[in-house]
């Protein structure tokens, strides 16, 4: 796959350029960056300070000049120059002037950006900034792919069923008298039912009669807005699992009653083109 | 030298106060009125749809306040979903992920009485999580700065839009949530939560009376008096075919802060002597969870104000069908007994056509404040209105007036079911969502945004030079309340 092996050929370039100073490290760079969501090279400016007002300082606060940005969301306003506050593990590890990477998660946003410590690694000695698009930035973009896989794996472990599958039918799904209570609330999912004809069973048990029923929220309500929403003739990877959201945990179908999924998260509905990474992810 | 030397020297005072006065008379702003864009400047990149927004004020530190909307945690998926705090009474926010739902809340209200002395709390939320089931969680935290995840004190599912107000009494916060709750027997599902010990117990009451469609509406909205009298406005739905409700506006009341053992009883309606006083009876209130007012959704609108200084005269406000024409029209009422009887018919300068967000609240001076957002002339127009005589004379200032057609709906609300306004001292506090565009323009009050923003080529960036797309933000306000 092209994207690990452009990850790796990143991963073994920072380790080139950076021997002496990452002694050991790749997989635990590369673990760090998956759980990361900033990173960026910087230099140490001050000890128990904070770079703006609404951060509480303490004795772990450090303020850390960016150097570069590897990683950020694109929401986040960080780049080379900002003062950055740290929240480190062990204060006593650092000294004004120490150059190093910092894989961090967000903390506080306000006039400046805070972040809490996953990991560092020194840059000692070399004196030297990472630069924009240089080997760093590169390996990060590449690892910044791999966290996707990371979450994709995480959701392929926990669904029921993954299915390539094509959409035959999309239909409101009108709840039995006797069912589910009816509420009425801004939240309402106004369920509806797709019918997928599954082409090829990725996990889980092959379907009877190679058909799913899918129930998902058409409301674009905030509660239901990262949840896909499904169309006629949409042909796509599905993660699914045994509906316990609606109420309604089975529908007849052709005369005989079925059980019914849900595809309920960001992601889980993905596009044809991921299907490779999807095989390897689940041979994983 | 001397006349040269004495030139320059005034020369720099002078230019010293013009530089002063521009730091204070920001974006145009009048030093009295203060609106401010909550987005952060290390958030500049963000173009989410921050809507429905609420708000918290310490009430013996009004320099800490706490905002929220539909913002989602903006570095991961996983995360906590974040709130607006502002220690310096509203000039700066900072975000901080700090309440226990993942991401991003699906209803998120709060108050910060201070009972319990915690000098940068004692904050109460109720918020929905919305990731498969529907979660109400109540929680406290003792330091919003201090960046720790709320304590969850309450759990349930099968609730709707909690509503949060609170009031600090000898030393303990006593807490009350409106909310509809799926879970009461026949129908009665409005309801207040009420926590008399800070959260650590809550119970729950049901509060409607009557017979109802199967439910009420979702909006239940508590408001407390310093005396302990607590009142409770909700939509008692008597039908409802799916596009109308028919509704009475009920308000109940309780005079020992919903603490004794039949609470909010207080009033009956003098037609079936039944608790909770009709304030209005079978009105039609369109329900429409589609964009129907401009790009927002219709359905259930409502605010109780009380004086604090005088329970006796308490407001209600709420959204109808209106006259002919009109899609949703906003009235306010008013009592001066209690709640015993209200004003026939709406006060003066009160039935507002084509509007939604009521939010009402009544200074320590007894000029009651009204915000709203109205649609009008393809424009989003949010005012604030205070009166001293029950709305016979009035002041309307326009806080924002963007354009409605964008940016574009990402989901349902728009603007938000609800927005809100406090007041505390000698102002009315608020937050309202609106277009960001930088326009002076669309602010007449004036504005100032702490993200990257060009006000002269009317564009937002990231904070590097890229641009960055219109969408909807929450903003701050003060304004002071009318002498």
């Amino acid at each position: 796959m092209n994207t690990s092996r452009f990850f790796l050929a990143g991963i073994l370039g920072v380790n080139l350029l950076g021997a002496a100073a990452l002694p050991q490290a790749t997989s635990n760079q590369a673990a760090l960056a998956k759980q990361s969501s900033i990173v960026f090279a910087g230099t140490v400016s001050q000890l128990g300070a904070t770079s703006f007002a609404g951060v509480p300082k303490s004795a772990q606060t450090i303020v850390v000049r960016v150097d570069s940005v590897l990683k950020k969301p694109s929401a986040v306003s960080l780049k080379r120059g900002d003062n950055v506050t740290v929240e480190v593990k062990d204060p006593s590890t650092f000294r004004e002037g120490t150059q190093a990477t910092f894989y961090t998660d967000g903390w506080i946003f306000g006039s400046g950006v805070a972040v809490k410590e996953l990991g560092h690694e020194f840059r000692a000695g070399s004196g030297e900034a990472p630069k924009p698009g240089g080997a760093d930035e590169k390996a990060y973009q590449q690892t910044q792919e791999q966290i996707g896989d990371q979450e994709l794996q995480d959701r392929l472990k926990s669904a029921d069923f993954v299915v390539i599958g094509r959409v035959t039918d999309v239909h409101r799904w009108t709840v039995p008298k006797s069912g589910v209570p009816q509420r009425v609330s801004e939240h309402d999912p106004d369920w509806h039912e797709a019918v997928v004809e599954v082409q090829s069973v990725l996990k889980g048990a092959q379907v009877k009669g190679n058909k799913v029923v899918v129930r998902f929220p058409a409301r674009n309500d905030v509660a239901w807005v990262h949840s896909p929403k499904f169309a006629k003739n949409q042909q796509g990877i599905f993660c699914l699992n045994r509906d316990q959201t609606s109420g309604m945990s089975t529908e007849k179908v052709g005369g005989r009653q079925v059980t019914v999924y849900t595809c309920l998260g960001h992601g889980d509905s993905l596009p044809m083109s991921d299907a490779p990474r999807v095989r390897t992810l689940l041979k994983n | 030298m001397k006349v040269l030397a004495a030139f320059w020297l005034r020369f720099l005072v002078l230019a010293a106060f013009v530089m002063i006065a521009g730091f204070v008379f920001v974006r145009g702003q009048s030093p009295a009125i203060k609106v401010v864009d909550l987005i952060p400047a290390s958030l500049s990149g963000e173009t989410n749809q921050d809507s429905e927004p609420f708000l918290a004020v310490q009430a013996v530190n009004p320099q800490i306040m706490v905002a929220s909307a539909f913002t989602p945690n903006p570095f991961s998926a996983s995360g906590n979903a974040p709130v607006y705090i502002s220690e310096d009474g509203g000039v700066t926010w900072v975000l901080s992920a700090i309440t226990p739902v993942q991401r991003m809340t699906c209803d998120i209200t709060h108050a910060m009485p201070t009972g319990e002395n915690h000098p940068r709390g004692d904050l109460h939320a109720g918020t929905l999580a919305c990731a498969s089931f529907i979660t109400l969680d109540e929680s406290e935290s003792n330091d919003v700065s201090a960046s720790a995840v709320m304590n969850v004190q309450s759990t349930r599912t099968n609730v709707d839009q909690p509503f949060v107000r609170a009031l600090g009494i000898s030393n303990t916060d006593h807490i009350y949530i409106g909310l509809n709750d799926f879970n009461q027997p026949n129908g009665h599902t409005a309801t207040v939560d009420v926590s008399v010990d800070g959260g650590a117990t809550y119970k729950s009451v049901p509060i409607e009376a009557r017979k109802t469609s199967g439910q009420d509406g979702p909006s239940v909205r508590p408001a407390v008096a310093g005396d302990n009298t607590v009142y409770a406005a909700f939509f008692g739905w008597r039908k409802f075919n799916g596009t109308v409700a028919t509704s009475d506006v009920v308000v109940v009341r309780d005079d020992t802060g919903g603490a004794g053992p039949n609470p909010f009883q207080a009033l009956k309606d003098p037609s079936d002597k039944l608790p909770g006083r009709i304030v209005v009876q079978r009105v039609s209130i369109p329900w429409s969870n589609a964009a129907t007012l401009g790009q927002e959704r219709v359905g259930s609108t409502l605010s109780i104000a009380v004086d604090p200084n005088n329970s006796s005269t308490v407001y209600v406000g709420w959204a109808d069908h209106g006259s002919k024409g009109d899609i949703y029209t906003l009235h306010v009422r008013r009592s001066t007994d209690r709640g015993v009887t209200w004003s026939k018919a709406d006060l003066p300068h009160a039935t507002i056509r084509n509007a939604t967000n009521i939010a009402l609240a009544v200074a320590n001076n007894g000029t009651v404040g009204l915000l709203y957002q109205q649609l009008s002339g393809g424009r989003w127009v949010t005012h604030i209105v205070q009166s001293r005589d029950a709305f016979a004379t009035v002041q309307d200032l326009i806080l924002a007036s963007v354009p409605a057609n964008t940016p574009a709906q990402q989901f349902l609300p728009y603007l938000g079911d609800y927005d809100y306004l406090l007041a505390v001292g000698n102002e009315f506090r608020g937050v309202f969502c609106a277009n960001n565009t930088p326009d002076l323009a669309n602010f007449p009050q004036g504005v100032t945004y702490q993200r990257a923003a060009d006000f002269s080529t009317k564009t937002l960036s990231d904070g590097s030079g890229n641009p960055v797309a219109i969408s909807i933000d929450p903003f701050y306000f003060s304004v002071p309340v009318k002498p």
